[in-house]
């Protein structure tokens, strides 16, 4: 029998110290779900559109969460929800915006854009711990995902 | 942390009773408000007549939706929510059904749930997914500013 495949976790953020604590406080926590560290918006669409080297989704299973930093450099992180929106199927993938913005402005935006829930990211390790905990036990135990299609094609089309 | 009221729109009697029982368990007290059908459920959020009073009936800073509902359906109401043009329409709405059905848990997605959580059917387990849900979108989530 081969192992059950755990949920993939999305983390866009652009930087690499934010990433590296974020995966760390994973790591210690003892979640197991591979998370997929990109840097960008842009990227961040390319591994969901399974475009270029993240084309095998074998290799580069859709995720069942995405962790979505706002400021990012070449695509924002409110375009790549817009983006998100658009695709059927990718659409329904939870996100929570994790960040270190807090304005009441900022936070409606997301939520007007369709993220699933908003975090701002602590500014301690071990604060930053208890924050990756609650997200695994919440998006990855308790809440029940939307099932994804894994490939991107479309059902056949009716027609009228 | 949100310390303003949750609103619950549940049909029966007992799971309303059980979730509102372990709700109440956690400290520091937040009101729990219940509603028994969708078109309830709308009126209130509308501040339509009798809740046009938004001091005593304030909106909420989350609301726990069923999907079975007479009159109108969890999914309808959810539906009405996000189209509304007021802010209104960000309001963080939870499932909490007992249909574990992928095509109950797809389509909420699709209509722009935040959540959604299956109700267990031991009290202990309700309880802990009470408490977690509570953490999560009362003391961690920066929620919209609409409630409170």
């Amino acid at each position: 029998m081969s192992e059950p495949v755990l949920p993939t976790i999305l983390l866009v953020e652009d930087t690499p110290s934010d990433a590296a604590l974020i995966r760390r406080s994973f790591e210690k926590t003892n979640v197991l779900n591979p998370i997929v560290w990109v840097k960008n918006g842009q990227e961040a669409l390319a591994y969901l559109s399974g475009l270029g080297q993240y084309g095998d989704r074998s290799k580069h299973p859709l995720p069942a969460l995405i962790l979505l930093d706002l400021d990012l450099p070449e695509m924002t992180g409110f375009e790549l929800l817009q983006w998100k929106r658009s695709q059927p199927n990718i659409r329904r993938i939870p996100v929570v915006i994790l960040t270190i913005d807090s304005a009441g402005s900022t936070v409606n935006a997301a939520y007007d854009l369709g993220a699933n829930s908003y975090l701002v990211k602590p500014g301690n390790p071990e604060e930053v711990m208890r924050v990756v905990k609650i997200i695994q036990e919440y998006w990855l135990g308790l809440n029940q995902a939307p099932k994804l299609v894994l490939r991107a094609t479309q059902g056949p089309t009716l027609i009228s | 942390m949100v310390d303003g009221p949750v609103l619950l729109v549940e049909d029966d009697v007992s799971d309303y009773r059980l979730i509102q029982r372990a709700f109440a368990k956690i400290k520091p007290f937040v009101p729990m408000l219940r509603l028994t059908h969708g078109d309830d459920a709308v009126a209130y959020l509308a501040g339509d007549a009798p809740y046009d009073n938004r001091s005593l009936h304030p909106v909420p800073c989350l609301l726990l939706l069923d999907i079975k509902l007479p009159r109108r359906s969890g999914f309808e109401v959810l539906e009405w929510i996000r189209a509304q043009e007021t802010e209104l329409r960000r309001l963080p709405i939870v499932m909490l059904t007992s249909s574990g059905h992928q095509a109950d848990v797809n389509k909420a997605y699709e209509l722009g749930v935040n959540s959604y959580l299956v109700k267990p059917s031991n009290n202990s387990e309700l309880e802990q997914l009470v408490s977690a849900f509570r953490t999560y979108w009362l003391e961690l989530n920066e929620g919209p500013n609409l409630c409170g």
